[in-house]
């Protein structure tokens, strides 16, 4: 059973149709990458899967639930996280507060019990920030725990917004661009980082790039967009004798 | 949702760790250091400093109740005055007896239901505490989905409402000619016990998961919300709570003036709270705190520039408002040369304390 399925969705901006009919498949444990030059519709298509944007046609299932018409936050409840392109990390936070707050959507206390202290609340606020420091140790962060998170080089506001998106436990990832502004051998470094946490917190993973070469050695499965239209879908090596695929990116890469 | 909040708490365990933590107890101490000053200026001061004590308290309660709203969830709301106006009419009503409320009513009288009905203060300051949070949720419902200043306009615009609603509810508000003869029950402890029980709320809250939820919303709401933070039930709660202790503050500070008119909740009185907030730091508690305690005192001082000044060799009548002017260029001054304030978001705690402390100690033992 897919765990992650778009049914022919397409977003249109007034005149401008940046996605049409797109139709994903995500299995379960599968990694996949979605790629394409600018402007090709990738992070529109996250937009529409997570909640930001209504389709203008066709359905998002999870799980064979159609959440099309549910909101941002109550997708991430149900087991979608997703990371921004354009970096989103709450600035004036720290980098362990980050993490702990992505924790929030679990934590089953009314206001109230945390305010006065309950010791249920007490109990789960002490694993909420367990569990934060274990992330960021993961992502290897631990060490500028209580930076500003704006003071972070750019790395590592990537990486931290990875473990954010971990911290509201989900089941599946979406990443957006998680490479952008890195060299080859960083981006190297974090498809085996990204195969590693897919194991560790048995992930489905739905990956943005821009390069098709950083996502060959760990995808499955490739969505190739150009002007939101999917022009080619398969494992790497078909994606990489496509021809349609090659026209695409002549000039791009 | 299904916890129960109250049969959860074990008061044992609750009261060990209030005294093992070391912070807390400095925070003890601290209350009671400064419950003993307060008692102290209420034998030392005069009447007229003793209501400056007493609206210096009022001010902490509302700028903080404005903080949360403004600060810490980032919402720009300016309907601070109609909360207030609620919370003030429902204490006042509440607690004149009978006799007062017939000596105010005499151009219509009052509808029975209300005429006959006497509570005690604490009672009337709960209540009115209660109406202007049930009057946030009403208000909160519709406009909160709007954003920056649409969403000012509108708060403002309630606030407005809320004001010629009461002028004109002649039978229940006594209109226009506003109420007056409130029951003189408001004194320092009241005004400080409810000004400390709201920091202690405030820092709690903030420093709890609500808290740090309420201020992602804050930095990146599209962030917030990917990350399983429902917006809406955020914004409610918060906009919610500060209504309450806005209704608390505005019931504390008609009970303290004695009279009370729709006249007296203008946007003038919003403003002044926003002053606080931003003088303090948006979004820091302390910085709150010690701004209303400056602003209040102030606002004070400055009366003298309204009245007319003799220097000596130069005489200036009186010219009401240079106050504010005065006030509002001190006001800029802040914001230029801090930014944000006077703690921006920081916060003071018994840590940085610590640390700056032990600092001067290192600085001194170099020298
Ligand atoms: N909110 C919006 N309103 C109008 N047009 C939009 C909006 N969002 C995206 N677009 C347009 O839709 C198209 C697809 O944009 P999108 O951001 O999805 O591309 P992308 O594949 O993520 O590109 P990049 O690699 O640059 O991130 C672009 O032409 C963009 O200008
Ligand atoms: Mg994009």
């Amino acid at each position: 059973m897919a765990i992650l399925r778009t049914d022919n969705i397409t977003m249109k901006f007034g005149g401008l149709t940046a996605v049409s009919n797109l139709k994903i498949n995500l299995e379960e444990n599968q990694i996949v990458g979605l790629i394409g030059p600018n402007g090709a519709g990738k992070t529109t298509a996250f937009n529409m899967i997570t909640g930001v944007y209504l389709p203008t046609e066709g359905k998002v299932f999870y799980k064979d639930m159609d959440i099309t018409r549910k909101k941002p936050h109550e997708i991430t409840q149900f087991g979608i996280a997703r990371t921004f392109q354009n970096i989103r990390l709450f600035k004036e936070l720290t980098v362990l507060d980050n993490v702990f707050v992505a924790n929030h959507l679990r934590l089953k206390s009314n206001w109230v019990s945390s305010v006065i202290k309950t010791p249920r609340y007490i109990t789960k606020e002490k694993e909420m920030h367990i569990k934060s420091l274990e992330l960021l140790e993961k992502v290897g962060l631990i060490h500028v725990k209580d930076e500003d998170s704006y003071s972070l080089p750019y790395g590592m506001q990537r990486r931290l917004e990875i473990a954010r998106a971990l911290a509201t436990d989900p089941k599946v990832l979406l990443l957006d661009e998680p490479a952008a502004g890195m060299n080859p051998q960083e981006s190297q470094d974090l498809m085996g980082f990204i195969a590693r946490i897919r194991d560790d917190f048995n992930l489905t993973i739905l990956m943005i790039e821009h390069h098709m070469q950083v996502v060959m050695g760990v995808c499955e499965k490739i969505y190739v967009l150009d002007y939101g239209i999917t022009i080619a879908e398969g494992n790497p090596f078909e994606i990489q004798n496509n021809q349609k695929v090659i026209e695409a990116y002549l000039g791009v890469d | 949702m299904k916890e129960k909040t109250l049969d959860t708490i074990s008061w044992k365990w609750w009261l060990k760790n209030l005294f093992t933590n070391k912070n807390s107890l400095y925070t003890i101490i601290a209350i009671i250091v400064t419950l003993i000053i307060i008692g102290v200026l209420n034998k030392t001061l005069d009447n007229y400093q003793i209501r400056i004590l007493n609206l210096c308290a009022i001010y902490i309660i509302l700028a903080l109740s404005m903080n949360l709203i403004n600060g810490f969830v980032g919402l720009f709301s300016l309907g601070h005055a109609g909360f207030m106006a609620v919370g003030a009419y429902t204490c006042a009503l509440l607690t004149m007896s009978p006799e007062v409320k017939q000596m105010n009513f005499f151009l219509k009288p009052m509808v029975p239901w209300l005429a006959n009905v006497q509570v005690s203060f604490p009672t009337g300051v709960l209540m009115a505490g209660i109406m202007a949070a049930l009057a946030g949720a009403i208000i909160g419902a519709p406009v909160l989905r709007l954003k920056d200043d649409y969403l000012a306009i509108a708060t403002l615009g309630f606030a407005e409402i809320i004001r010629i609603v009461f002028t004109n509810l002649q039978s229940i508000t006594n209109g226009a000619l506003g109420l007056k003869g409130l029951p003189n029950t408001v004194n320092v402890w009241w005004t400080w016990g409810i000004a400390i029980a709201t920091i202690i709320f405030m820092i709690l809250l903030i420093h709890g998961s609500y808290g740090k939820a309420f201020k992602a919303i804050r930095e990146d709401e599209i962030a917030a919300e990917a990350m399983g933070i429902g917006l809406f039930k955020h914004k409610m709660m918060a906009f919610i709570i500060g209504s309450f202790f806005a209704g608390i503050g505005g019931a504390l500070l008609g009970h303290l003036m004695g009279t009370i008119d729709p006249l007296m909740f203008r946007f003038l009185l919003t403003f002044n709270i926003v002053l606080i907030v931003v003088f303090g730091g948006i979004g820091s508690i302390t910085g709150n705190v010690i701004a209303a305690v400056i602003v209040t005192i102030m606002m004070e001082v400055l009366r003298v520039l309204d009245g007319r000044m003799d220097f000596g060799f130069i005489e200036i009548q009186g010219i009401p408002g240079l106050r504010m002017v005065v006030f509002s260029i001190m006001l800029m001054a802040v914001i230029l040369f801090w930014q944000r304030g006077l703690m921006g978001t920081k916060e003071f705690s018994w840590a940085w304390l610590k640390r700056v402390s032990r600092r001067m100690v290192f600085r001194t033992k170099d020298c």
